[in-house]
This record gives structure tokens, C-alpha cells and sequence, in this order.
């Protein structure tokens, strides 16, 4: 590691996790900073398929040097709320369990939510199972969370937080 | 004429031996190419009752045994599942089958081979493929050793077909079924293309393009140990698809346009179909335990819908105007499927083997009775439980199943929706059924007939299925595409639905499809009317499709669709 990290900057890390559950392991160790956005970034074909991530935190961090031209390029995104998956931003922790859309809202930087699949959008009231395990996302200039109907006139995010592995996972 | 021999299980004689008092005189009432609606009312009641105790099934007018009990024998009281009990359809004898169902010879497989064939059987399949997981230890040792034991299932179950053939890890995507017809090589043919093709034996599954190369080499190779008649047929179908993003447009086009003879098509709907039972009588999970999202691996324009299924069936098919519009657009015959993915069953009572050593032996040991206990999470239903592929097959043979899959005579459904379908498009009196060309002149008048036998019994799950709706699906003829990476095609929709209100019997439709001037293809989708919603592409495409399964809620009984493939008509000059 070493002071890369400098506050106001957003940093793109190609640290060559293949999955984003790695990425998310890399994640954890990070110290708890106040306002800490960290996402991950999917980089498609080629040769090497594989997780780019960025940090962008208002204090300095120690982080390694794994810079690239993947890097480069989910670090713009990043800023320019493009693109990212965001698995630590303001408030993240306090989605456990069944939360409200107004609560989320309210309590986290999430901006919106939205349904797919069909149903009607939520509204302030209606309820969303975390399952601990939230993931919203940069879409034009928003930090959006996707979501899709769940049993009992709730909704979930899309992304759940065991899929099914390849072969069942016996 | 090779009766099918019913290994062992009881028959229903409930129909006191109609058949051998009921005259045989009218030779109108037994030949089924004249339709209901060309007999007298007494002709056609004759018929009905012919067709109840399965006299006029293809197996007893093949023999010409109209009078000979044992013929009416191997169809009366037939387990319900078979479609061939409704009669010979246009000429073809509807063998039902699944592709797609892994034994104790699969990592996170426990069952026998003659565990599945049994329930299988009994289900109602004519055919189905044992497919375990391509893997170190199946390449090593399960390929050889479930061959005795598929071998020794043909014997003592003989009207079921058993093939042998594996899932195969394509390298750089998702899994597939590869399946050979038997012969003295299966094992040698199977095990050669494993350990140089499959990805997780040779660590080609990341999405390069080194390792898509490899699966178009595999391919050939199947090709190949065809034409060198090392085996006498293999076929190619992708599984479950969508289900992590993997298969990626150009890489299905690149299989297909490789062997066309053998990469033939897709699984339009995937097994797991309980997996989506609300927990906690049911796993909880996505329904085809397709509950996955984009990674680093998947073809990054795909939309997050189609990471769930639609209806029970995969988005690539599910969707019309999609990704396989798109190649029937292109005049690209790609055909759809359905099956069970059987590993363990749902509400099974069974355990794995004590003791199992899978990487040290290939195989877990038998599966043992579980104590009392039943499998709530399991996703898998038996194989012709509730998926079934239905194949217009020339007789009952290995060779007639393969050659029916290739031309795409075939349908699908779920819960034994509909107990039989014939359509037919006709130019005059020249007419070709499912997955063919009709070919004829620029302004020829093109009509569509479909006959829908309605479920006549309850299916496994005790009800009888009621139809809603059977939707008329029509696209152009557009051609080859620049990008072969393109999954939408703009002028494929639903043209026509036809609302069903009769719950027995038959029902019948003609649409005129108009005077032909630039090619198309038709394609059928059936309903029971539950769960629907405007397509992903739109209200204008698809105004009352299927709609997207509810992780954790989808009971797949009530929501039921059954699909054909397309059939073609082009002008000729």
C-alpha cells in the first residue's frame, strides 16, 4: 500500500478480482470513513474479464498502486455518475432487514428507486426487503437502486445476495 | 411394429374393453388425415371414443392391429404426458422427451439413472437424455461408468428412449447438452470431446476469445465424429441461456452457423421450475433458480431482465421480437426446447448415498431413503412432471427423435397445458408443419391451421389445465445481420390471440395469413391466462405476454405457456 488515495479524487483500482464478491471482500477491509463512496466497475471481453474498482473519499486513504487504463476510465465514470455499482456510500449500513422507500431515501444517498418487471412504481410507503444487501447504482447522474417486485406486495433489489451458483452449488 | 412394452406398471381398464367390440368398419374414422370436421356426427363420435381407448393412437394404425387388443393395450390408460395418445399428427408421431437431467454421477446430483428413467416413464416420456455435469471426475470416470447403467434402462424400460450425453461446460459460455445417438462408440465420442472441449475440464470458462474459438472447434468435432460415422448422429443444444448473461449473441450465432446440423438450438424454458415456490414450502428462489445479475463474464448489453424468466421460459425466447426473433428473422432455423434440469427433486424424500467420495469415485454412492424428511429446497421437478418436448418423430426410434429435434418439429409445454397441438400453413393444398418452409409462389394465399387438443386430465399436480389464449406470433423475413451481436429484430409481433373459451374436447383455428409477397414465419404461444403483462419490447410488440417471474413467488403451476417453433413461408421465384 501506499498514499495514493488523496481526498476529493476519485481512484481507480485494477486490483484483477475476477468477481465482484472478490472486489466486495477487497472492500470490507477498508476503514469506516464518513461519506466513503466505493463501487465496483465490470470490465467485459477481451482478453482479461474483470473487476475494476473506485474509492472516492473525503479523507485521505492508504491504497495501492493499481492503476490502469480500465481504472482511468471507471473513475470517470464514477465521477461523472455514469456508471459503478456502489457497495459502501452514505448510510449503506442502515439497510437491514424491511425498510420503507421513504426510510431509504431519507437515510442513505441512495436518490431513487425503481421497479422493473412491470407493477407499479413504489411509492414512500411501500417496502423494501433489504436482505441486507443493497447495491445501487449510477445511472444518469443518480445513485439509483433497481428493484423488482417481491412476494407480499414488496419489493427487493434485483441483485440478491446468494444467486445460485453454477452447478447448484453442491 | 415394436409395441411399447409398459415395464411393470399398472393398467387402467376402466374402459371395459370398448374397443374390442366397436365395429371397424368406417375407414373414415380411422384415418386421422381427414378431420373431425369432414365426418358425419356419428363418425366423429366413433372416433371420439376410438381415440379415448387409444385405438387411434400411431402405434395401433402403424401396425394395422385395429382389432388386436395387445395393440390397444400399449396405448389405453396411457400415462397422461404422452402425446402420441391423441393420434398421428400430421403424419408424425409426437414423442415426448427431455434433454436435460443429471444423475449421481453429477457433482450436486443423487439419483440413479433407473430412478429417473422409472419416473420419467411414468411421467409420460418417450425419450430423454442423461446429461451429467462435464467435470474432472466425469471425464475421468462418470462418463464411462453411468454407461452400463443407461444401457441396462433401455432394457428394462423400453418405451422410453435413454440416451447418453453430458452438460457441457462451453468454454467462454453458459452450459449445453451434447448427445449422441447409441452406438458402440457413445462413451469413446462423449469422452474424447469432454476432456479436449469441455471448459471446466480444460479451464477455458472465461469469456475470451480463445476459449469461444474452442467451443466452435467443439462443435466441429461433434460434426465431425459424425461424418466420419465414428458415431451416426450427436446434436447441440444451449441450456438455460440467459440465465448469468454468458451467451452472448455472436457466440450463439457462431455455434450455429458452425453445424447447423448439430448446433440446433436453445432451451426456451429452463428446468428448476419449482425453484421460485415461496420459502418455506419452497426453495424461495428465482424460478429456473435464474436469480443471477451481470459480471465480468457476461455480454454487457444484455438488460437485467433477462437475468429472470418470463413465464417460466428464458427472456431469449420469452420476448418477442428477442434475441431468438432475431435469428428466425434471419431464416436461421434455431429451435427451442423445455426439460427438467432434474438434480434433486422438490419434496423428494430421499438422501445422497452415506459415505459418497464423489471426486474419488465419479459418482455418489445410491441415493437412501431420507428419514421423513422432504426436500423443500430442491428446485427440480422429475423429468415429464411439468416440462415436456414434444417431437414429431417418424417412428419410435433414437434416430427419429434426433431427426425431429434437427427439423424442428417440435413444441413445448409446461403442466400439461394442452395435450396435443397440430398446425399446419398451407398454400392450397400443399402444407408443412412445424419448423419447416413452406415454399410458394409471390401471391400465392397463405393460410394457418392449428388444432389444440385441450388437456383431458388433470396433470401431476391434479388439475386439468384450462387454455385462455393461444397467440398468433408473425415476423418478416429480414435476412443476415451486420452485427451479429444484435438480439432484437423490429418486425416480429404478435399478430393475432385467439381467445379459447371451450375447456374440452378440440378447438380449432384458421387465419388467413395473406397473399405472399415478402417471406416470413409464424410461431404459436399458448396461455392459461394467469400471469401476463405487455412485453419487454412493449405493449405495441407483445400487448399481453408473460410476465417476469417474482423471485421467491412464482408458483409455476399457475402460470402455464406452451410454445412451438416457427414455421417459414417463402416465395419462390
Amino acid at each position: 500500500m501506499s498514499p495514493a488515495g488523496r481526498a476529493g479524487d476519485i481512484i481507480g483500482l485494477d486490483l484483477g478480482h475476477a468477481t465482484a464478491r472478490e472486489a466486495e471482500h477487497w472492500l470490507a477491509e477498508l476503514p469506516p470513513v464518513v461519506g466513503l463512496t466505493a463501487c465496483t466497475h465490470l470490465v467485459h471481453g477481451g482478453d482479461r474479464p474483470r473487476v475494476i474498482i473506485t474509492v472516492d473519499s473525503p479523507e485521505p486513504l492508504t491504497l495501492p498502486q493499481a492503476g490502469s487504463p480500465a481504472a482511468d476510465e471507471a473513475a470517470i465514470a464514477h465521477e461523472r455518475r455514469r456508471s459503478g455499482r456502489a457497495v459502501r456510500y452514505p448510510g449503506h449500513e442502515e439497510l437491514t432487514g424491511t425498510v420503507s422507500v421513504a426510510y431509504l431515501l431519507g437515510r442513505t444517498a441512495i436518490e431513487e428507486v425503481r421497479v422493473l418487471g412491470g407493477g407499479p412504481q413504489p411509492t414512500a410507503l411501500t417496502l423494501l426487503e433489504t436482505r441486507a444487501f443493497v447495491r445501487p447504482q449510477w445511472l444518469d447522474g443518480h445513485l439509483v437502486l433497481i428493484t423488482t417486485r417481491a412476494a407480499g406486495g414488496r419489493i427487493a433489489p434485483f441483485e440478491v445476495p446468494n444467486p445460485t451458483p453454477c452447478c447448484g452449488g453442491h | 411394429m415394436g409395441l411399447h412394452h409398459h415395464g411393470g406398471h399398472a393398467h387402467d381398464h376402466a374402459h371395459d374393453h370398448d374397443h374390442l367390440t366397436a365395429p371397424v368398419d368406417s375407414s373414415h374414422v380411422f384415418d386421422t388425415s381427414i378431420p373431425d370436421s369432414e365426418l358425419s356426427p356419428g363418425e366423429v363420435s366413433r372416433r371420439g371414443l376410438l381415440r379415448g381407448v387409444g385405438l387411434l393412437g400411431a402405434g395401433a394404425v402403424a401396425a394395422g392391429a385395429l382389432a388386436a387388443p395387445d395393440a390397444a393395450d400399449a396405448h389405453d390408460g396411457g400415462p397422461f404426458g404422452r402425446s402420441w395418445h391423441q393420434g398421428r399428427r400430421s403424419g408424425y408421431q409426437w414423442l415426448a422427451g427431455d434433454h436435460h437431467i443429471h444423475t449421481q454421477y453429477s457433482s450436486d446430483g443423487m439419483y440413479r439413472v433407473i430412478d429417473h428413467v422409472r419416473h420419467a416413464n411414468a411421467y409420460g416420456l418417450d425419450w430423454m437424455v442423461i446429461t451429467d455435469h462435464g467435470s474432472l471426475a466425469h471425464a475421468k470416470l462418470g462418463v464411462d461408468l453411468v454407461n452400463p447403467q443407461i444401457v441396462a434402462a433401455r432394457s428394462d424400460v423400453p418405451d422410453t428412449l435413454v440416451f447418453q450425453g453430458l452438460e457441457w461446460n462451453i468454454p467462454a459460455a453458459e452450459h449445453g447438452t451434447v448427445f449422441v445417438h447409441p452406438s458402440r462408440n457413445e462413451v469413446a465420442v462423449l469422452k474424447e470431446f469432454e476432456n479436449t472441449f469441455d471448459g471446466a475440464v480444460t479451464n477455458t470458462t472465461a469469456s475470451t476469445p480463445a476459449n469461444e474459438a474452442l467451443a466452435i472447434a467443439g462443435v466441429n468435432f461433434l460434426a465431425g465424429a459424425v461424418t466420419s460415422r465414428r458415431i451416426p448422429d450427436a446434436l447441440f443444444l444451449a441450456n438455460h441461456p440467459a440465465r448469468k448473461g454468458l451467451d452472448s449473441p455472436h457466440e450463439i450465432r457462431g455455434w450455429r452457423d458452425a453445424q447447423p446440423r448439430i448446433a440446433i438450438g436453445f432451451e426456451g424454458a429452463p428446468g428448476h421450475q419449482a425453484a421460485g415456490i415461496p420459502a418455506p414450502f419452497g426453495p424461495g428462489s428465482g424460478r429456473g433458480f435464474y436469480d443471477g445479475s451481470p459480471s465480468a463474464q457476461s455480454f454487457a448489453p444484455y438488460p437485467l431482465e433477462s437475468y429472470r424468466t418470463w413465464g417460466g421460459f428464458d427472456w431469449m425466447t420469452a420476448t418477442v421480437g428477442g434475441l431468438w426473433d432475431s435469428l428466425l428473422a434471419e431464416g436461421k432455423p434455431w429451435w427451442i426446447t423445455a426439460n427438467s434440469d432434474s438434480h434433486t427433486v422438490y419434496n423428494d424424500t430421499s438422501d445422497r448415498g452415506p459415505g459418497s467420495d464423489f471426486n474419488t469415485n465419479g459418482r455418489y454412492n445410491d441415493p437412501v431413503y431420507g428419514g421423513g424428511k422432504t426436500a423443500t429446497t430442491s428446485g427440480d421437478f422429475w423429468p415429464g412432471f411439468y416440462s415436456r418436448t414434444h417431437v414429431g418423430a417418424t417412428g419410435f426410434s433414437y434416430a427419429a427423435v434426433m431427426d425431429g429435434l434437427r427439423a424442428g418439429r417440435v413444441w413445448v409445454d409446461h403442466g400439461g397445458l394442452v395435450d396435443g397441438l397440430d398446425v399446419k400453413v398451407r398454400a392450397g393444398s400443399h402444407w408443412v408443419t412445424l419448423g419447416d418452409t413452406l415454399v410458394a409462389r409471390r401471391g400465392s394465399r397463405i393460410q394457418l391451421s392449428v388444432t389444440v387438443d385441450l388437456a383431458s386430465q388433470p396433470n401431476w399436480a391434479q388439475f386439468i389445465p384450462k387454455l385462455a389464449r393461444v397467440d398468433l406470433i408473425r415476423g418478416a423475413v429480414t435476412g443476415a445481420v451486420a452485427d451479429r451481436d444484435v438480439f432484437t429484430t423490429a418486425r416480429t409481433r404478435v399478430e393475432k390471440s385467439f381467445e379459447v373459451t371451450a375447456t374440452s374436447g378440440q378447438v380449432t383455428f384458421t387465419y388467413d395469413l395473406g397473399t405472399l409477397d415478402q417471406g416470413f414465419y409464424v410461431r404459436l404461444r399458448g396461455t392459461d391466462g394467469n400471469r401476463t403483462a405487455p412485453g419487454h419490447l412493449g405493449a405495441v410488440i407483445d400487448p399481453v405476454g408473460p410476465a417476469m417471474d417474482v423471485v421467491g413467488d412464482a408458483d409455476p403451476w399457475k402460470d402455464l405457456w406452451f410454445y412451438t417453433n416457427p414455421i417459414w413461408v417463402v416465395a419462390s421465384r
